[in-house]
């Protein structure tokens, strides 16, 4: 765990703001983890907002849907921030007012009947893993501890800390039909202390009869990195470590985003599927940095273009999520994807050139899964791939505590990130 | 790196105050060679020139500092070469070492010209005047020397490991500025007073635990060449392996030994060790 500079200020604050009128839509069809969707529709199909237009394709997998009415023009390779490029639609938009409508009988609907909501919702984890939540909605074993993921522990990003002041009603109830799938002993919502405004919320939302749950339980857990990160926040709120290769399920734990609870929420109640969400841009480069719900898919250039955000100076880095585990864009064609919660655009980079490792080992001392971060950028530079397993590479949640530690300011994620994909598969 | 020479400024100074133009000239002598070979052996390696890193200048200055006043200059040009090019180079330069290239060198010298290393001479004397150090006094002819003599520096030994007070200083610098870790430092100087305390009690003609903290080169090591992360472990539970074993070793060395001082080849022996060390002091797994 480490201290970083937080600047959740004034990001925290920023009341959100709409952007949901955009031209074009570019919707990758691998925005989860698992198979890239099944796509459903070709080029010149006409669709309507929430259309679902690719479809679960295999068991860890998630369906996308139309964010907004309009044509699909193309079907084509388009720019993706992590994988660099995906197969996506293209749609262009024609808006028409969309009512919602409100599902009745709620509270009839099976265990069975809210899976298969959440699936053909498209909901993945919106956190950043973007893991499938129908998936995760079926444990293998008892769920004892149901954790809601309030940390948002990436410095800059806002989203989740906006979205918990601002919808903490839906995300009550959103949890409420988590609750009665997975029926665990106990809840906890876990919020990091830097985010007095949301905690008053859901304090008063626990206090209050009609929104409240009875078993749930507030834990402020001290604002650190990465204290937002699954296994760490299971070991901050209930002393469990998850086994190596481990899933949360097998010490009893499940744990949900906040935005996700209230993806789940739009998806029960108003039969509205995952496609806008609420992304925080921030970074000295902007005129203003904002929170603004946006539908998925919609680019950057988009935003810059419609003068939904400026430039006050042109950056020198553009990141897709935070500044700790975010990925470097190198433009401003990318969309914005389920797991997206934030960019970040800096004006100033100190870059420094890397320098040799002196084995000070500040690296071991921050690594939050007590791994040995030196030794992967050694065995990388080597190609010593064979070994990178007896330092238990599969471990690293690629935090990126080591390389922000490290005084040789040596890449070491990326060397990491290099080793798990060049190193022999057993 | 160069606040690791801060932190040195202290016990140089006494070193030149005690042992004066010797000290000058062998400091002068150290801290240019090393420079130099550094420089040359980055050329001929087509290696980006690393003088700016101030990791040369630290070796030469540390071997100046552990190496006795009558030093000829021969012996501290050669000291130097060898620490760098053996030392350090030889490895694959600066990260990739395995021993301390200053121990290197000085023990080099030590096999090269043991007559030279062994030679010591009383401070603020105008003449070479030979004297023992406190270590062997004690040790071969049973002659104590007063704690305030040892803590001040007016004793015979090398050029940076008489004034205890100063390397104390430096210490204490290097620890509160979080320059080097504190377990190798602390796990050392604990287990030195514990183990020579048991010591002492059985015979006090070994040496009191004050009388071993302040004497010899323990405190340099301890705190200069210990805490040099590249010859180290990186793992908390190596540190402590690494700082209790070194502190028996010097011990054994000083009270059962043929030498009268065991600093160097412990922490010598202890780099050695190190890789194997960090290989059985994984931290545990997280959920193991």
């Amino acid at each position: 765990m480490i201290h970083v500079e937080e600047h959740k200020d004034p990001q925290q604050n920023l009341k959100s703001e709409s952007f949901l009128l955009p031209k074009k839509l570019y919707l990758p069809i691998s925005q989860h983890v698992g198979a890239p969707s099944k796509l459903l529709v070709k080029k010149g199909d006409e669709v309507n907002e929430g259309d679902m237009i690719a479809d679960v394709n295999g068991f860890v997998s998630a369906a996308l849907h139309a964010p907004a009415s309009g044509k699909i023009t193309e079907i084509k390779t388009i720019s993706h921030p992590s994988l660099k490029q995906s197969q996506g639609i293209v749609l262009n938009c024609q808006h028409q007012q969309k009512q919602d409508s409100p599902r009745k009988n709620i509270e009839e609907l099976t265990s069975e009947q809210l899976i298969e909501i959440v699936k053909n919702s498209g909901i993945v984890g919106m956190g950043g893993a973007a893991f499938p939540t129908h998936v995760k909605l079926k444990p293998p074993k008892e769920i004892s501890t149901l954790i809601i993921n309030g940390c948002e522990c990436e410095p800059y990003l806002a989203c989740d800390c906006r979205l918990m002041i601002e919808k903490i009603k839906e995300i009550f109830a959103g949890i409420d039909i988590i609750r009665k799938l997975i029926n665990p002993k106990e809840i906890i919502f876990a919020v990091e202390n830097n985010k007095p405004e949301a905690i008053k919320k859901i304090n008063l939302a626990i206090s209050t009869k009609k929104i409240g749950l009875s078993n749930v339980r507030l834990a402020i857990v001290e604002s650190a990195y990465p204290q937002g990160g699954e296994k760490q926040l299971i070991k901050a709120v209930t002393a469990k470590e998850v086994p190596p290769a481990g899933l949360p399920f097998d010490v009893g734990c499940l744990v949900f985003n906040v935005a996700t609870c209230f993806a789940i929420y739009e998806a029960v109640h108003f039969s509205k599927p995952l496609i806008e969400r609420l992304v925080s841009f921030a970074g000295d480069a902007l005129v203003k940095p904002k929170n603004v719900w946006i539908k998925i898919g919609t680019t950057l250039k988009e935003l810059f273009d419609s003068k939904v955000l400026e430039f006050k100076v042109s950056p020198k880095v553009i990141v897709s999520g935070g500044p700790m585990m975010g990925v470097a864009l190198t433009g401003l064609n990318f969309p914005i994807l389920k797991g997206t919660g934030g960019f970040l655009f800096l004006a100033n980079t100190s870059k420094v050139d890397e320098s040799v490792c002196l084995k000070c080992a500040r690296c071991v001392d921050v690594c939050s899964m007590n791994l040995l971060p030196l030794e992967y950028s050694k065995l990388v530079k080597n190609n010593e791939f064979d070994s990178l397993d007896d330092f238990n590479i599969n471990d690293c949640i690629e935090c990126g505590c080591c390389a922000y530690s490290c005084p040789a300011k040596i890449p070491i994620v990326h060397y990491i990130k290099v080793g798990k994909a060049c190193k022999p598969k057993k | 790196m160069r606040q690791v020479i801060i932190a040195l400024i202290p016990a140089t100074i006494a070193g030149l105050i005690l042992f004066r133009i010797r000290a000058a000239l062998l400091i002068v002598i150290c801290v240019f060679v090393s420079i130099a070979t550094e420089e040359v052996i980055s050329r001929i390696r087509k290696k980006p020139s690393t003088i700016t890193d101030y990791s040369a200048a630290l070796t030469g200055l540390l071997l100046a500092l552990i190496l006795p006043p009558t030093t000829s200059w021969y012996g501290a040009i050669l000291g130097s070469i060898f620490a760098i090019l053996v030392g350090k180079h030889l490895f694959g330069g600066l990260g990739m070492n395995i021993f301390n290239p200053a121990l290197i060198g000085r023990a080099f010298l030590m096999a090269s010209y043991p007559k030279m290393l062994t030679t010591y001479i009383k401070p603020f004397a105008a003449d070479s005047i030979s004297c023992a150090t406190p270590l062997a006094l004690n040790k071969f002819s049973q002659i104590g020397t007063p704690l305030t003599d040892l803590f001040f520096g007016g004793v015979s030994g090398s050029i940076g490991e008489t004034s205890a007070i100063c390397l104390i200083v430096g210490g204490i610098y290097i620890l509160i500025r979080k320059i080097a870790d504190w377990r190798i430092p602390v796990s050392m100087l604990v287990t030195t007073i514990v183990f020579s305390t048991i010591l002492y009690l059985t015979n006090n003609a070994y040496g009191s635990p004050l009388f071993h903290i302040l004497s010899g080169g323990l405190l340099l090591g301890v705190f200069f060449m210990a805490t040099d992360p590249v010859t180290t472990p990186v793992t908390k539970k190596g540190r402590y392996v690494f700082g209790i074993t070194a502190a028996i070793m010097i011990m054994v060395i000083r009270v059962f030994g043929g030498l009268s001082e065991g600093v160097m080849y412990s922490i010598l022996f202890m780099n050695a060790l190190t890789p194997l060390i960090n290989r059985y002091t994984k931290p545990k797994r997280f959920g193991a």
